[in-house]
């Protein structure tokens, strides 16, 4: 504080100001830094969209840029999941596209002629931004100004929230982190004042949240039981009660004019506990008032009756509305948050993404780094001061970290909490331990009583340098995750060439393009459905399978197709119209997530449907029982149409110096079935790379040929 | 404008057909010697024809006549005429018509009148050099190929040059690509050597005779078409011209039959010769910040060179263009306005080529050029080099525009290379609207800082909010109480300084009239905090009684000054006390002294907070 003190002599601010001041300028720093180290990606290759989800919602989002939110809201789109279609206006949350739409059109409107695609590509990072500053609101709400701005800083790099929010990655969880901590702000303010004002304001906060993430689901759950702490623990007030109250009935009512969540607020099972406690709330209140009116004896003689009479009540019209199927049973994503094992035993087609697996402990480390020492930490000072709003965070930050560890996806969720806990753990700690550093500045009396510690600065000097030391080492970890881990496209990948510069292999453009630019308009393209969005986005074809796996039996149906023989699969070809086929195939160059590698999911997702109870996945292993693709790999997978389509003509290709031909880079194995030729299918494009290879599905055969 | 073009082109129109009337073949010109050479090297048929016209009768002849087939004229790009001098070098143009004949009317050959400089006397001679460009001429036979085949290509023509006039003498060189011909027409005395093909000499060739010349040949150079060209030039005034050019490419040689293999493609030399992997475009010398790219994001696959007297792009379709396939890129570069705009005063000039080079060779069946001119433009005026279609001017609008940039739209089909000419667009710009957008960006600064300075000065509430008033108003009385109190502390240096002067020098009279002011000073003070001290107590105790803490320091500070004085004054002047005594006493004082001004200090830093 000592150059502070200069300060205020050479600018002659008052303390007021020059708090303000330096607030704001670490905030409006943490903010500009916080968008600036999320362009990585932007400068290393350019300005594109990443991954695959991100290109569904560029693709909607363009829509409704241009053809307006009405054409936008009762879109059907017949370029997927043919020959179903989807109504897209139904079935999405539609925040983010209607945030960027909203942001182009007010530039246009200032003649900032900015491409639609750039405003997808920055909204991320500028949301990020604005997180920031949130983080700072609210965590100046818990606990002081000075944890806020340690707690803003840190979220602003934090590789845990960074993963999905780089420029380019155009996902909902990109504003829906922003909307969260937003709400969570409100509704602390609106339990701090108990006024209908802040408890509006968290109620329209959380109507964005719902419009824009599926995740708020987590939110209507932590926020009711807060209140039900707070009533367990005797802090319910008035204060609680208008506030909850307030939020629960303008919140829901506002949830509900989302198509995609209609009529599930008052349904559903995730939704039942907030609607219980909103009628606890109730209860409680009356029981309170009813008590100021009573004598005891009469009150307990009626409370006692009340009781009863309302659980049974409530067991039967739950149990009745489930029977009768108005409440919806429990869905198998959200038991997988609660069973870690459910989904991998009973919906392959949850289990087979990547990104719904357990967390391992390593990926919270690289994800979090120093901050999870300091959350305990965090914990410890919340609890040893505990008021309304401090139990809020602390519920939120054990309930996220169960989520966490089921799910590595909602290390999201866990991010921002870690770092407000962790920013009031530095910042309590560092106010404590600052104040030794100099003590002939101290002047408090008190402390002076106890002044019997020696060595006290100096302890306290190596406590503050070695905090520095942890927070400096946080800032270099982050800057190297998100710059090596995060920050590739995944639409174009790179690899060092041996002398050293930076090849770019830009295959999956490449067939995309050739698919948009030389099939025919309304030609069908049949594919895993990873690449689906991709496809309708990029290539602008029908496809029959999306990232949107709501229908499980069709993309069995097509697992059933990758998985039979050259015949059997023609016959699914043609009832499905099937014009072009597409495989990702890694071999040459050596990329592991290709079509191969998930082809175990193809055939468990193909078996798990009645039409393909033929295909059983232990006809796909070797007689050892392993899956190889080499001579003493199993007949089955050696004649499967994925196999053929990805090995067509590699017997004859070199890969590898001193190799045979037909040496699979990614499985190091020489492929067992080299000399084929397909029946019913031809090449009709194969990338430079041979990463992405397009088949066309022959005519029938003319009579008498 | 519009008005005044729709006229324009309706005299020009007028003109054009009262003067045609009078076209006739005269009978007295006769062509002396044909040397045609057709060069079938590229997509492009390039018909290059040296005619050497004769007048043998007695009148001057203004202008000769030249016809073309149907075929050579449906496929026609490009026409030119020069007159060829054979002593004096250089090219002199000649302008070429396109005309109606008498009794020529209903035929299918188009004639052209070529208008000579100076009238043919008679008896004299005159060497004109005819060149016509036909794009879409040559024809894929078969239409359709597998990957591993070879491209051939039909040419349909004439054997003969055709002519209005009797041809005395003439012979046809045709250029191939390459030395394998399928089959050609063989009216003698013709010869083939490597990829050329010798026709002729033939005498005495009647007017509009007509022989079909077939050649069948392997040419796999490249046949690309740009189906769509959308160059958008836009200028600016602070030394910037941005291109854009939006391209829509298609191969349009024989197209590929059955599938494509990679393996082969890859592997095998002679897989897939007809199409196209990359192709150079050539931009300006000065151009900079070039990029290439398509709806998907950047083209990764692309090298630029920059030579002395261009910049050349090697741009690699993301796919081979195979016959049938199509691509479609934007390529953009910056080039400085120096080089392109003129101006005298506030008249500009723009002089720009209509279109650029994409690749060699190249075939633009359609093309629209904008000209985006800057904000405040007015009285543009389009000067092109040949015919083009000016379409309606609209409004273009991007960052800090008010009323749009004039955006002046250009049209043309069917052009090649020889289109690549300078456009001169004139213009009317007042210098002074340079400066409109800095100030608009300044007035829109200023308003915001106008704004906030409202918002953080004045007070918006309704209702009062007494809480933070109150802290408010306290806070002035602490920093009033505290600078007060620092003038004291002031005034406390000053009376310890005398009162060391006065230890050293001992002169009491100079003493007694500083201490006056001093005192004087520190009594204004004291009551002045304590009028604050009063004020504060209704609306903080707790301060106040901080400042009464202070108030009760300072009294005996002042106490302890005043012993000091005393002892000094009456002690230590007049010499009653010895020099241990007076330290025994002196010490403690200034001990006391220390240890009350350390408190006022906690209590000031208390205050402070």
């Amino acid at each position: 504080m000592g150059f502070l003190g200069l300060n205020s002599h050479v600018l002659r601010m008052t303390r007021d100001k020059q708090e303000s001041l330096l607030t704001l300028s670490i905030l409006s720093l943490a903010a500009v830094l916080s968008f600036a180290t999320r362009l990585f990606s932007v400068l290393r290759y350019e300005s594109v969209i990443h991954e695959f989800d991100p290109y569904f919602n560029y693709r909607t989002t363009k829509f409704l840029a241009e053809e307006g939110f009405y054409s936008f809201h009762n879109w059907f789109d017949d370029r997927a999941w043919y020959p179903l279609g989807r109504i897209i206006g139904g079935t999405i949350y539609p925040g983010l596209m209607v945030t960027s739409a909203a942001l182009f059109r007010l530039m246009w409107l200032l003649n900032i002629t900015i491409d639609i695609r750039n405003v997808c590509v920055f909204l991320a990072p500028f949301f990020s931004s604005l997180t920031t500053i949130v983080t700072y609101r609210l965590t100046k709400e818990l606990w002081d100004s000075g944890a806020g701005l340690v707690a803003a800083v840190m979220i602003s790099i934090v590789p845990g929230y960074i993963s999905r929010s780089v420029a380019g990655s155009y996902d909902n969880e990109g504003i829906a982190i922003f909307c969260m901590l937003l709400t969570y702000y409100m509704w602390i303010k609106a339990v701090k004042t108990g006024t209908i004002y802040w408890a509006t304001w968290a109620a329209l906060s959380y109507f964005y949240m719902v419009s824009s993430w599926g995740g708020y689901v987590f939110l209507i759950n932590l926020i009711p039981l807060h209140v039900l702490i707070l009533m367990l623990t005797g802090r319910f007030s008035h204060r609680i009660y208008s506030a909850y109250s307030t939020l629960y009935c303008v919140g829901t009512l506002l949830s509900m004019q989302v198509s995609f969540v209609g009529f599930q607020p008052i349904q559903t099972s995730e939704h039942m506990l907030a609607l219980g406690v909103f009628g606890l709330c109730q209860i409680f209140a009356f029981v309170e008032y009813l008590k100021s009116k009573l004598s005891k004896e009469d009150f307990e003689v009626l409370f006692k009756a009340l009781v009863w009479a309302f659980a049974a009540l409530s067991l039967l019209f739950a149990a009745v509305l489930t029977l009768s199927g108005k409440i919806a049973p429990w869905t198998g994503r959200f038991y997988s948050l609660l069973d870690p094992s459910y989904a991998k035993n009973n919906i392959p087609i949850i289990a087979s993404v990547s990104e719904h697996q357990p967390t391992s402990w390593s990926s919270f480390y690289f994800d979090l780094q120093i901050m999870v020492f300091l959350f305990p930490t965090g914990l410890y000072f919340c609890f040893s001061k505990l008021t309304d709003a401090n139990i809020f965070i602390i519920l939120y930050g054990v309930t996220s970290i169960y989520f966490a560890g089921v799910m590595v996806r909602l290390m999201l969720v866990l991010a921002p909490v870690m770092c407000i806990l962790s920013g009031i753990a530095v910042s309590a700690m560092l106010t404590i331990y600052m104040r030794q550093v100099d003590p002939s500045k101290n002047v408090d009396k008190k402390v002076k009583k106890f002044d019997n510690f020696s060595m006290k600065s100096e302890i306290a000097t190596a406590f503050v340098g070695m905090i520095t030391f942890l927070l400096v080492s946080y800032t270099f970890h982050c800057t190297w995750v998100t710059s090596e881990a995060y920050s590739s496209p995944s639409i174009v990948l790179s690899a060092r060439s041996q002398d050293g510069s930076r090849v770019l292999f830009d295959d999956f453009r490449e067939a995309y393009y050739w698919l948009k630019m030389n099939t025919p308009e309304d030609a069908k393209v049949m594919s895993w459905w990873d690449y689906g969005y991709q496809i309708t986005a990029m290539a602008n074809r029908t496809i029959l399978v999306d990232n949107n796996t709501w229908n499980n039996t069709h993309i069995s149906r097509v697992g059933q197709a990758m998985a039979s023989t050259e015949e059997k699969a023609y016959e699914i070809m043609r009832e499905l119209d099937v014009d072009y086929v597409l495989v990702i195939f890694g071999g040459v160059i050596g990329y592991s997530s290709d079509d191969i590698n998930k082809f175990l999911w193809m055939v468990r997702i193909g078996g798990s449907t009645e039409s393909g109870s033929h295909i059983k996945e232990t006809d796909y292993y070797s007689s050892s029982g392993e899956f190889r693709v080499d001579k003493e790999g199993s007949p089955t997978l050696l004649n499967c149409l994925m196999y053929k389509m990805c090995y067509y003509r590699f017997g004859q290709q070199y890969t590898e110096m001193g190799r045979p031909a037909g040496w699979d880079r990614v499985r190091g194995a020489e492929i067992g079935n080299k000399d084929f030729e397909l029946d019913v299918l031809e090449e009709a494009y194969t990338t430079d790379h041979w990463l992405v290879r397009i088949y066309k599905v022959k005519d029938l055969r003319n009579r008498g040929v | 404008m519009a008005r005044f073009c729709v006229a324009l082109l309706a005299a020009v129109l007028l003109v054009g057909t009262t003067l045609a009337a009078p076209d006739t073949i005269s009978p007295s010109v006769r062509v002396k010697q044909a040397d045609r050479l057709v060069d079938l090297a590229s997509q492009l048929v390039k018909i290059n024809t040296q005619l050497v016209y004769e007048n043998t009768g007695n009148e001057a002849v203004k202008y000769v006549l030249v016809a073309l087939d149907e075929n050579h004229r449906q496929t026609l790009s490009y026409i030119n005429a020069i007159l060829v001098e054979a002593n004096k070098g250089g090219v002199k143009p000649l302008k070429v018509v396109e005309t109606k004949v008498q009794g020529h009317e209903k035929s299918s050959n188009q004639l052209y009148r070529i208008e000579l400089k100076t009238p043919l006397a008679a008896g004299r001679t005159v060497t004109v050099s005819l060149e016509t460009v036909h794009a879409h001429f040559l024809e894929p036979f078969p239409r359709e190929i597998l990957q591993k085949e070879k491209q051939l290509v039909k040419y349909t023509g004439n054997n003969y040059v055709l002519s209005p006039y009797t041809v005395l003498k003439q012979k046809t060189t045709v250029n191939l690509s390459a030395r394998n011909v399928e089959s050609y027409s063989k009216l003698k005395p013709v010869t083939q050597t490597d990829s050329t093909l010798n026709y002729g000499p033939y005498e005495n060739i009647p007017a509009f005779s007509y022989e079909p010349l077939l050649i069948h040949c392997e040419n796999n150079t490249p046949f690309l078409t740009v189906r769509n060209l959308q160059r958008q030039i836009e200028v600016s005034h602070w030394g910037n011209i941005a291109i854009e050019e939006v391209v829509d490419l298609e191969h349009t040689g024989a197209t590929l039959k059955g599938s494509f293999s990679r393996y082969e493609y890859q592997r095998e030399s002679g897989s897939g010769l007809s199409s196209v992997k990359s192709f150079k475009t050539i931009l300006p010398a000065s151009a900079t910040d070039a990029y290439y790219r398509d709806d998907i994001g950047n083209i990764s696959t692309s090298n630029m060179r920059v030579m002395s007297d261009a910049v050349e792009l090697n741009l690699r379709p993301r796919f081979p263009l195979f016959g049938g396939w199509r691509t479609h890129y934007v390529v953009g570069y910056n080039v400085p306005s120096y080089e392109y705009l003129y101006n005298s005063g506030d008249q500009y000039i723009l002089k720009i080529r209509f279109i650029d080079h994409i690749f060699d060779d190249m075939v633009v069946d359609d093309a629209v050029t904008r000209i985006i001119l800057p904000e405040g433009a007015n009285n543009i005026q389009v000067k092109t080099p040949y015919p083009i279609n000016r379409l309606s001017d609209s409004l273009h609008f991007t960052y800090l525009d008010t009323t749009g940039r004039p955006v002046v739209a250009l049209h043309k089909t069917n052009l090649v290379e020889h289109h690549i000419q300078d456009l001169e667009i004139s213009y009317n710009f007042p210098r002074l609207l340079m400066l409109q957008e800095p100030l608009l960006l300044i007035a829109a600064l200023f308003l915001l800082f106008v704004l906030v300075i409202i918002y953080v000065r004045l007070d918006f509430t309704i209702s009062k909010d007494e809480a933070s008033e109150n802290k408010l108003r306290i806070a002035g009385f602490v920093e009033k109480v505290l600078s007060h109190q620092l003038k004291r502390i002031n005034a406390y240096d000053a009376y310890e300084d005398q009162l060391n002067k006065l230890k050293q020098i001992k002169d009491i009279n100079s003493f007694n009239s500083a201490l006056k002011s001093i005192t004087n000073d520190l009594k204004n003070e004291t009551q002045i905090i304590a009028d604050h001290q009063v004020k504060l107590k209704a609306d903080s105790p707790d301060v106040a009684e901080k400042v009464a803490e202070l108030q009760k320091l300072d009294k005996s500070l002042k106490d302890v000054f005043t012993q000091q004085q005393t002892l000094y004054v009456e002690k230590l002047i007049p010499g009653k006390i010895n020099r241990t005594a007076f330290v025994e006493v002196d010490g403690p004082l200034a001990k006391k002294k220390a240890d009350i001004r350390e408190k006022i200090t906690a209590i000031v830093k208390n205050l402070q907070h």
